[in-house]
């Protein structure tokens, strides 16, 4: 190593210092306050049971068939706002994708204003963009009077999985397309060329070199994208019709309920559970992108 | 291929632009409706003009997502360099781990945990006021870092890293290799970072609400805390502007990188590389142009909105915390109630006094940010059965009746009522009584009448039900005739039953979404609060005939002005409240909100009767009799937080169902 190296380590290592430092006040310093509530009743004692209560609290649920069942609460409500997520997600990134790398191809002027174009929704208040959406998916909205007008029958989406579904995908997508976007615009088009040169399919180029390239974006979008919408609850409101308890319901609902202990217990478990997904992820992919093409 | 990606791409902005579109046209709806459009109208945006609390919240909100994007953008492209050099794999894992957190933790809990460090830190280092804009955008810098680094950390990793070495021994510092090769690189990445981190700090409303000092608010705070009668059109017209001043802003960059300029550009290159100075870098001038551009144009709007709400700092300051859309603030040629006692009281007094006026969503939220001793209001406005949780836990101090006289014309049916027996601490405000709202074009008259009509599946999938617990419980147990505040849980687990029952010929469960539906008629029958009954009826549709009934027993509730212990100026806030019980201002927030008013100054006036109508006094004012002892009986009441839980625990059954 040439000492010119070494001084730059150097810099390079204080670089990071402030960010440390606040990461350990701002961050961790809180998150210890929610694991101290996580962890204590009401009078401030130690306990478990807050953190058993989620995994064992049951409520009786009638099934379509008029059965009655017990079910552990949580645990449906986290199955059901992980699905919810997951489906948002899968979407985000089939229509980020392809609109991240057909934005990336185009002329600088066209890539500067279609970028614009993406993050402008954004800037318009997000609750009010959500109750835009109402309006728009309501039986008596904007929708079916246009279908109503074209002929062509009525939908009904207000209130169902896809409406709610619809609405994180319109507030988490441009979180997909930004960091593919700033990944594909540095790609290596050349690759993709030799690729196609030497005879490989469209898909094969997609799979071989594309997707490898752009892969850190993939991973940033998919985590920029997942991690808020699992928590989220205002959009599950508005446009579930109130019909779909999700974990930022039963947190918000806690702490409605005075409850401040158990909604830190279940941040608390979210937490530790998406942090564990995200490092398999990481690793998963870092071997991907790092073994792959890009290496 | 070619075609079908346009397609695609046209498909997408389309989907992307669907809500502005909405936006756009309910800015000029005439009705105040969101969701049914009356005619058009311009008013929506000489109310917002003339709505300085709303430019206030913008500037604050813009000053606030600046700074927030500024420091994050530096400090986490700075922190993405660092942890890309870092050489031990577990360390760079930690900082991924550590940077995630602010991600993951859903809002409320990020808001409150940040809201008790900075409790507990002030108390330790002995500061007055725990919370200020400094913690606001502490709390904003927080969460906007990590979209920072993930942005530029992939970017880095991507990057060759044998570029900078060869700058280095080709003689380049390490300084100039990081900035010559390596910043050019990854602009783009950090160019979005910012921009993300600006985006997030505009919109994030829960963390800020629950980390902001008293009497700063955000435009996002403002517009969730319209719960009690819905968002109003005035913001779709500011999204309607904002979004025309950024589309304007496109055009004209657009503009300045045409073939004109770029001759302009070149004549000042040639001048330029005569003087003898070295030609600039032109991709590192066009980002600097860029970000210089950007950063100008939002330091322009935030001084003109500064011009415009001018806040000289005037030696007295009172502190209002509110429901919100809960006063008349001047709106469509109203009295705005808080500037007349601002003007009031400088020609009574001879001295200025500014009102900071802000608003919460909820009893619990302003609960959570008084009882952690967070912030200093003067005057705050709690339902009853919160006022006596405030009064058993001391929150509350006892009025002087000495400087409101005028408590003389609160109505004799508003004194020793459970919340407050002595009348020591509370001065009625406004009251409200749940009725059932319906659509007498689709609901048979024979069928109204009584709760049942909220169960009858005669109209399945048009029954709305309220989205939370209490108030959703109320109405199966008024229904039942079971007692609301009773702690025998097999009452509240009958009341479950009826609730699950229901819950076939429920549409939706609703809060402040019941202004919409009902007016549109997307449902058919709700409960709700008589006087949202008129707000509804003044936006109807044109084939929606609503009408409104009374079931009994129902819901009494009553909202009341108090003094919290955090009050800096006890004597001011009672001319305050004072102010507000006599007779013009008193009047015009009645006129305002809809509710009821307990002040005989009001509902005895003849212009106020005039003003509402025969029907409307009928409805709001109904005779019941013994007031107190129905209010009594039938109005919610503090439950101990073992049966809170509980009933909590029944709501997350009957939502899981």
């Amino acid at each position: 190593m040439t000492k010119k190296t070494a001084r730059r380590n150097l810099v390079t290592g204080v670089a990071s210092a402030p960010y440390e430092l606040w990461a350990v006040i701002f961050i961790l310093v809180p998150l210890a306050f929610v694991a101290y509530y996580a962890f204590t009743d009401n009078a401030f004692r130690f306990t478990t049971a807050n953190i058993t209560r989620f995994f064992t609290a049951t409520s009786s649920v009638t099934g379509a068939d008029g059965a009655a069942d017990e079910v552990r609460t949580y645990l449906v409500i986290t199955w059901r706002s992980v699905k919810l997520a997951v489906i948002s997600t899968i979407v985000c990134l089939l229509l980020g994708y392809p609109l991240a790398y057909i934005i990336s191809r185009s002329s600088p002027r066209a890539q500067k204003t279609m970028m614009t174009l993406i993050m402008i929704p954004m800037w318009m208040n997000f609750l009010i963009r959500t109750y835009a959406w109402m309006t728009i998916l309501q039986d008596t909205g904007i929708l079916n009077n246009l279908l109503g007008k074209l002929h062509l029958g009525r939908v009904h989406i207000i209130g169902t999985e896809a409406a709610v579904v619809i609405g994180m995908v319109y507030d988490y997508l441009p979180y997909m397309i930004l960091p593919l976007y700033s990944i594909m615009a540095k790609m290596d088009y050349r690759l993709i060329e030799a690729a196609r040169d030497l005879g490989c399919a469209p898909m094969g180029v997609l799979r071989r070199v594309i997707l490898p390239l752009s892969m850190p974006g993939v991973v940033n979008g998919v985590t920029m994208v997942l991690i808020p919408s699992i928590s989220t609850f205002y959009i599950s409101q508005k446009l579930g019709d109130g019909m779909f308890f999700l974990l930022g319901d039963a947190i918000e609902g806690q702490y409605t309920a005075n409850n401040l202990h158990f909604a830190a217990a279940i941040a608390f478990i979210l937490m530790v559970a998406l942090l564990a997904a995200m490092a398999v992820m990481r690793r998963l992919t870092n071997k991907y992108t790092y073994g792959g093409a890009a290496a | 291929m070619k075609k079908a990606s346009k397609i695609f791409t046209a498909l997408m902005f389309v989907f992307l632009f669907a809500p502005i579109a909405i936006l756009l046209l309910f800015s000029f709806n005439e009705a105040r409706s969101l969701s049914v459009f009356s005619g058009f109208s311009l008013k929506w945006y000489k109310e917002l003009f003339r709505d300085t609390e709303t430019l206030k919240t913008v500037r604050n909100t813009l000053v606030l997502a600046v700074c927030a994007a500024g420091v994050s953008t530096v400090m986490g492209t700075a922190a993405a360099v660092g942890i890309d050099r870092m050489r031990s794999k577990y360390l760079r894992s930690a900082m991924d781990m550590v940077t995630n957190i602010p991600m993951i933790n859903p809002d409320i809990i990020t808001g409150i945990s940040m809201m008790l460090m900075f409790v507990f830190a002030s108390r330790l280092f002995g500061f007055a006021n725990s919370l200020s804009f400094i913690t606001l955008l502490i709390a904003h810098i927080t969460f906007c870092l990590p979209y920072v680094i993930l942005q530029v950390l992939p970017k880095l990793r991507q990057m060759d890293k044998s570029l900078p070495e060869a700058a280095m021994d080709l003689g380049c510092t390490p300084w100039g290799a990081f900035w010559k090769v390596e910043l050019p690189e990854i602009m783009p990445a950090i160019v979005t970072g910012m921009i993300m981190a600006f985006t997030l700090s505009l919109d994030d409303f829960v963390i800020s609400y629950f980390t902001t000092g008293t009497g700063f608010q955000t435009l996002p705070i403002r517009i969730y805390n319209m719960t009690k009668k819905t968002v109003t059109p005035d913001m779709y017209a500011l999204a309607t502007l904002i979004f025309f001043v950024i589309l304007a802003l496109l055009l004209l960059s657009n503009l300045t990188d045409s073939e004109d300029s770029q001759k302009l550009r070149a004549a000042r290159k040639a001048k330029r590389a005569a003087s003898g100075r070295p030609p600039r870098d032109p991709r590192k001038q066009r980002i600097l142009y860029a970000c210089g551009g950007s950063l100008a144009v939002v330091a322009v709007a935030a001084a003109v909105i500064f011009a415009v709400t001018e806040t000289d700092n005037k030696p007295q300051v009172l502190n209002v915390y509110n429901w919100g859309e809960y006063i008349s603030d001047g709106s469509e040629g109203t009295l705005d109630t808080v500037k007349a006692f601002e003007v009031w009281y400088e020609e009574e007094y001879g001295r200025p006094v500014q009102v900071n006026y802000t608003t919460f969503a909820s009893n619990e939220d302003m609960y959570a940010k008084l009882s952690f001793d967070a912030v200093s209001y003067d005057v705050v406005i709690p339902s009853d059965y919160m006022i006596a949780r405030m009064i058993e836990e001391d929150m509350l101090l006892p009025l002087d009746f000495d400087n409101i006289p005028n408590y003389k014309y609160i109505a004799d049916n508003f004194h020793g009522l459970y919340y407050d027996p002595e009348d020591a601490y509370s001065v009625p405000y406004a009251y409200g009584i749940v009725g059932i709202i319906y659509n007498a074009n689709e609901v048979d008259e024979a069928d109204a009448g009584g709760w049942d009509l909220m169960w009858n599946d005669k109209y399945a999938g048009r029954i709305l039900q309220f989205n939370n617990s209490r108030d959703a419980f109320g109405t199966a147990m008024y229904r039942a005739g079971l007692d609301v505040n009773t702690t025998d849980r097999s009452a509240w687990d009958a009341a479950l039953e009826d609730l699950l029952a229901q819950r076939s010929v429920v549409r939706s469960y609703v809060q402040d979404e019941v202004y919409n539906m009902m007016e549109s008629g997307e449902a058919a029958v709700a409960a709700y609060y008589a006087g949202d009954y008129f707000t509804m009826l003044d936006a109807e549709a044109e084939n929606v005939d609503l009408r409104f009934y009374y079931p009994e027993p129902t819901n009494f509730y009553i909202d009341a002005m108090c003094i919290p212990t955090c009050c800096q100026n006890k004597e001011l806030a009672e001319i305050f409240i004072n102010f507000m019980l006599s007779e013009e201002p008193a009047i015009a927030n009645a006129e305002y909100t809809w509710y009821a008013s307990p002040n005989t100054l009001v509902y005895e006036n003849e212009d106020y009767i005039d003003e509402m109508g025969e029907d409307a006094m009928a409805i709001l004012y109904p005779d019941w009799g013994d007031f107190a002892e129905k209010y009594n009986a039938y109005a919610y009441r503090n439950l101990d937080g073992e049966l809170l839980d509980y009933i909590n625990s029944l709501w997350e059954t009957l939502k899981i169902n």
